[in-house]
């Protein structure tokens, strides 16, 4: 599955059946608990409302009150409810309505469902899915808007992944319900093809019917080219196959690579294809310092000094909370106005 | 064939304007009965736009254009 498949078909044929992320997420869970009656989803909105992204859109019609849970506003109750749950072997969904969130339940995430299997040696399992909300760019404001994956990957015991399109959506939810580990799902709002938010055409994407896993720890080269490396993920490989799109014609191809899982991270892609272009581009909606862009070079730089042609560029959100006014806000996320000229830079050094 | 109303979201105004956010299926394109072939919002709710019958869908109102509840938005042959 990949970010670039087509759904063109000719008039009259049948045609491909395209999805917005939200839907294909909850078709996932939804494949899932059709699968396995130890599949529960709980968290805040998610039954009659359907998740305030649309995450859980139909589920409670489906599945009925007991196996679709409406929690009160308790974090840290409901989320250890979902690792209790998990310990005694059912495999629950616990939705974070959004990431900013996690402060208050932080002891419930990091101390109990990342620890549980190294603590008992593996003899207890936490086969838990944390699903979250992440991301700005609508006027959500400091606390609403916030990326936070670099923060859950840095801490060990979780695995993390970040979808970027309706396909991978779908196939990492289903992949992340089956997996034995703990694992964080973290969906952009701009990628999921809400009507309420900015459109974003690759947010509606041809979906499998059938169920499907994305592995976990695979990134996929969506854009293959020879000039530069863009290493990005989540949105912002929307905002880079864009500018690769647009720099295209003045003879600039640029290689972009969704990384679609932090943790495990999928080195050996990244190293092969920077082997390949000599220049890399970091691209991350999360906070600069001390993050997912520092680790990707590290990780260059420490396989082999003399990989990179060019210093290599990090386009991140600098270090201050995303700001509520419009104006600063686009100034501080990773925009395509900032990659191109990172690109122009970089292809130029 | 057989119309493709705007859906009834709002029943306190029955009379409201709402948005085609989505059609998932392009004009030409053969449908099943039942398919989910559009996505529609009045205010920030979202409601379906479910084929009504089999065959080939019409579009009669574009992405991102205004349509009452209860209006033509597409036709099934």
């Amino acid at each position: 599955m990949s970010a670039t498949d087509t759904t063109a078909t000719a008039a009259g044929a049948p045609a491909a059946r395209r999805l917005t992320t939200a839907r294909a997420l909850a078709e996932g869970i939804g494949q899932e608990m059709e699968r396995d009656d130890n599949v529960v989803v709980l968290g805040e909105d998610i039954g009659a409302y359907g998740g305030i992204f649309g995450s859980t859109g139909g589920l409670l019609e489906k599945f009925g009150p007991e196996r679709v849970l409406d929690t009160p506003i308790s974090e840290t109750a409901f989320i250890g409810l979902g690792i209790g749950a998990a310990v005694e072997g059912m495999r629950p969904i616990v939705e974070l309505m959004f990431v900013d969130f996690f402060g208050v339940a932080m002891d419930q995430i990091y101390n109990h469902m990342a620890k549980i299997h190294f603590e008992s040696g593996g003899n207890v399992k936490v086969p838990m899915v944390l699903m979250t909300a992440t991301g700005g760019g609508y006027g959500d404001a400091e606390q609403h808007s916030q990326c936070l994956w670099g923060t859950f990957a840095h801490l060990p015991g979780m695995k993390v992944v970040v979808p970027s399109n309706p396909a991978d959506a779908k196939g990492l939810m289903i992949a992340a319900i089956r997996d034995d580990n703990p694992v964080v799902y973290m969906f952009h709002k701009g990628i999921m093809g809400l009507p309420w938010m900015a459109k974003n055409p690759r947010s509606v994407a041809h979906v499998p019917e059938e169920a499907y896993e994305t592995p976990i720890g695979k990134a996929a080269v969506v854009r293959p080219g020879k000039d530069a490396t863009v290493v990005t993920l989540s949105l912002s490989v929307h905002h880079a196959l864009d500018v690769a799109e647009k720099l295209a014609p003045d003879g600039v191809d640029l290689e972009v690579i969704d990384l679609r899982s932090l943790v495990p991270l999928d080195t050996a892609t990244i190293l092969s294809s920077v082997a390949k272009t000599g220049r890399l581009l970091i691209v991350d909606e999360d906070y600069q310092s001390f993050g997912l862009s520092g680790e990707i070079a590290a990780r260059v730089v420490e396989t082999d000094p003399g990989l990179l042609r060019a210093p290599l560029r990090r386009v991140a959100v600098p270090d201050v909370p995303i700001p509520y006014a419009r104006s600063l806000e686009r100034a501080v996320l990773p925009t395509p106005e900032r990659i191109e000229a990172a690109v122009h830079d970089l292809v130029k050094a | 064939m057989a119309e493709v109303l705007f859906p009834q979201l709002s029943e306190r105004e029955p009379d409201a304007e709402g948005v085609l956010a989505t059609w998932f299926v392009g004009d030409g394109d053969q449908v099943a009965s039942g398919q989910l072939i559009g996505e529609v919002m009045v205010e920030k709710v979202s409601g379906e736009v479910l084929a009504p019958t089999a065959g080939q869908v019409h579009l009669l109102v574009g992405e991102d254009q205004t349509a009452r509840q209860g209006e033509v938005i597409a036709r099934v042959d």
